[in-house]
């Protein structure tokens, strides 16, 4: 489903593309192409990707690679699909109102969700802020359970 | 009888031109039309000029007879592979080429003339037909077919016409203030209409055998618009050097026929385009095209004619050359416009918002501006506790309002705008829809304890409103000692 979009498998493609994103800001989606939701969020990406080109880069990341795993420990990776956001090699964090504000989980419900939520990210970054509060009304952002050691 | 002067003119210069070029034995015939000529240009006030000989003279010349003469014979040759080693100037048919070109223009002047001499005969019998049928052959027709007949039902004028012309014409006739013409002069006018066919006749047969030396002549020219349609260019234009010598503006506009405008008729010619409208390469573009490919064809056929006129390709690749180059740009007209691509979104905050200004943006803006009490609430006197609203500095303080020296009992509120707009809204929405509101109603509401305080705000804006004025500073008051030290 990625059609026109990079996926990265290895590493080092993480790395250099993490690296070389300047100014604009980065979204790497962790997922793999058969799940379901995944596959949604793709589709919004997809269609989206030529919108926001000129302030931001979509990246798809395989996680069942086996280089891949490091980083989805570092970012703690259980819920499929997660987006990651960066600016200029630091990492974005948004506050979406649910409990992990280090990366989004699930897909959103449309496409102008997704730009507002970049748009969001660009701007507070641009004011060098590394967290932002979500534009999006609480109906549209996934809601999840945070498990904790399986409590 | 202007014309007709400016004619026999016309004939007497070129009778002097020809004598320089071509080597004809024409000098004595020229010698006996000048003669002719001074003689009737001597009579010309009296002129009823009864004899069409006197007029036309074109096709007693020797010179005429030895053209027509020598192109039946070509004609019937065929052509044969022209000679490319000899120079243009020397070859024999080039020269017998130029001729044509000459006595074509020549002949078409002559026809003019003879129907102006028709015209002018007829005229005592059908006055309007000249206004109706412009052109001098299909008048010739019209004429000859008529004859003296008063009734046009009997006159079939199928096919020299355009029906809606034939229409025209018959309606006039049965109104025409016309008279049947005696016996010699109807004879003399049948004369001249079987003159004016002859040369017709002649003329199509020159521009025949132009047209199939063309390639020899003008190949570049005939490879672009087709060998018939260069032999009617050149003609018209008086041979290859004078078309080449043309903007192709003209080149565009040569042939172009007038449109004859039935009574009230205000359709206009369509195009504006002449013999060009014939080449194959007009006929089949689209039709909403056409006005550009004639423009086009025009100027690179004004081109080609240019090349020719100075033989700089006898081959004829540049005129092949310039017909792809035509062709292609047609076709790239034709082609549909590229697909629309999505934009994408604009960086956000990258391009600085427009500011407007003026007195409608300050009158909004005069709406949400700090009111004067709230300025006076803001600032604090020096050294003098402001009061609070809660008493003893809990509470939103109070500032200057209401405090010894400022020179106002009571600051009352003044007039707030964005008060004013949303107290009217109300009041319509409120007192509006009833429509009978008693008269002691007053948007105004009074206290027991306030009364009413009418403020000057001229005062106001004096004292706090602009900004170089400050209260902190007493304007009256000076330095109450300086010290020298």
């Amino acid at each position: 489903m990625s059609y026109l979009m990079t996926t990265l498998t290895k590493k080092r493609e993480v790395d250099t593309i993490i690296r070389d994103t300047i100014d604009k800001v980065l979204v790497l989606r962790f997922g793999r192409a058969s799940d379901p939701v995944c596959l949604h969020l793709d589709d919004l990406l997809r269609k989206s990707s030529r919108e926001v080109s000129k302030f931001a880069t979509v990246a798809l990341v395989d996680i069942d690679s086996e280089e891949i795993q490091v980083y989805v420990n570092y970012f703690d990776i259980s819920f499929i699909p997660s987006t990651i956001f960066f600016f200029n090699a630091h990492h974005m964090k948004m506050d979406s109102g649910t409990a992990d504000h280090t990366k989004w989980v699930g897909a959103f419900q449309k496409k102008q969700d997704f730009i507002d939520v970049v748009e969001a990210i660009y701007r507070g970054a641009m004011k060098g802020k590394l967290i932002v509060s979500c534009p999006l009304p609480s109906e549209r952002i996934p809601k999840y359970q945070l498990l904790y050691k399986d409590v | 009888m202007a014309t007709l002067a400016d004619s026999f003119l016309a004939d007497l210069d070129e009778l002097s031109d020809n004598e320089a070029d071509v080597i004809e034995e024409e000098d004595v015939d020229a010698g006996n039309m000048e003669e002719d000529v001074d003689g009737e240009m001597a009579d010309i006030e009296n002129l009823n000029y009864d004899d069409l000989d006197s007029v036309s003279k074109l096709q007693k010349t020797q010179r005429y007879v030895d053209i027509m003469q020598k192109v039946e014979d070509a004609l019937q040759k065929g052509s044969d592979i022209s000679n490319l080693g000899m120079v243009l100037e020397d070859d024999p048919e080039y020269q017998l080429i130029v001729d044509c070109n000459a006595l074509s223009v020549d002949i078409e002047n002559e026809i003019i003339i003879i129907h102006n001499f028709i015209r002018d005969k007829y005229r005592l019998k059908f006055p309007e037909l000249e206004s109706l049928v412009h052109h001098p052959i299909d008048y010739a027709r019209v004429v000859k077919k008529i004859g003296n007949e008063m009734d046009l039902t009997l006159v079939d004028l199928e096919g020299l016409l355009p029906s809606a012309i034939i229409m025209v014409v018959s309606v006039t006739a049965s109104t025409t203030s016309g008279k049947p013409l005696p016996e010699e002069i109807l004879d003399k006018t049948i004369d001249a209409c079987d003159r004016a066919l002859t040369l017709d006749a002649a003329k199509k047969k020159v521009l025949d055998f132009v047209e199939s030396r063309m390639g020899y002549i003008a190949p570049n020219l005939s490879t672009i618009v087709g060998s018939a349609v260069a032999a009617k260019l050149m003609g018209t234009a008086g041979g290859l050097a004078a078309l080449a010598k043309m903007p192709a503006c003209n080149v565009q506009l040569l042939g172009a026929k007038k449109k004859n405008l039935a009574g009230f008729s205000t359709a206009t010619s369509q195009f504006r385009v002449g013999y060009i409208e014939q080449t194959e390469i007009f006929q089949s573009t689209p039709p909403s095209l056409r006005m550009r490919a004639c423009r086009l064809l025009a100027s690179k056929s004004t081109l080609a004619a240019r090349v020719d006129s100075t033989r700089g390709d006898p081959s004829g690749n540049n005129g092949r050359a310039l017909r792809e180059e035509i062709r292609k740009k047609i076709e790239k007209w034709q082609e549909p416009p590229p697909a629309k691509q999505p934009k994408p979104l604009p960086v956000p905050d990258s391009e600085p918002k427009k500011k407007r200004g003026g007195r409608r943006l300050r009158k909004m803006k005069e709406r949400y501006a700090i009111t004067d009490m709230r300025k006076l609430a803001n600032r604090m006197q020096f050294g003098v506790p402001e009061e609070s609203s809660l008493g003893d500095g809990l509470g939103e303080g109070y500032g200057m309002l209401g405090q010894a020296g400022s020179g106002k009992l009571r600051v009352s509120v003044g007039q707030s705008k964005l008060a004013a707009k949303v107290a009217k809204k109300f009041k319509e929405k409120q007192y509006g829809s009833s429509g009978a509101s008693s008269g002691l109603t007053s948007s105004l509401a009074f206290t027991p304890v306030q009364g009413i305080e009418l403020s000057n705000p001229q005062a106001h804006a004096h004292q706090l409103g602009s900004g170089t004025q400050s209260t902190y500073f007493s304007e009256t008051g000076t330095f109450s000692k300086i010290k020298r030290t």
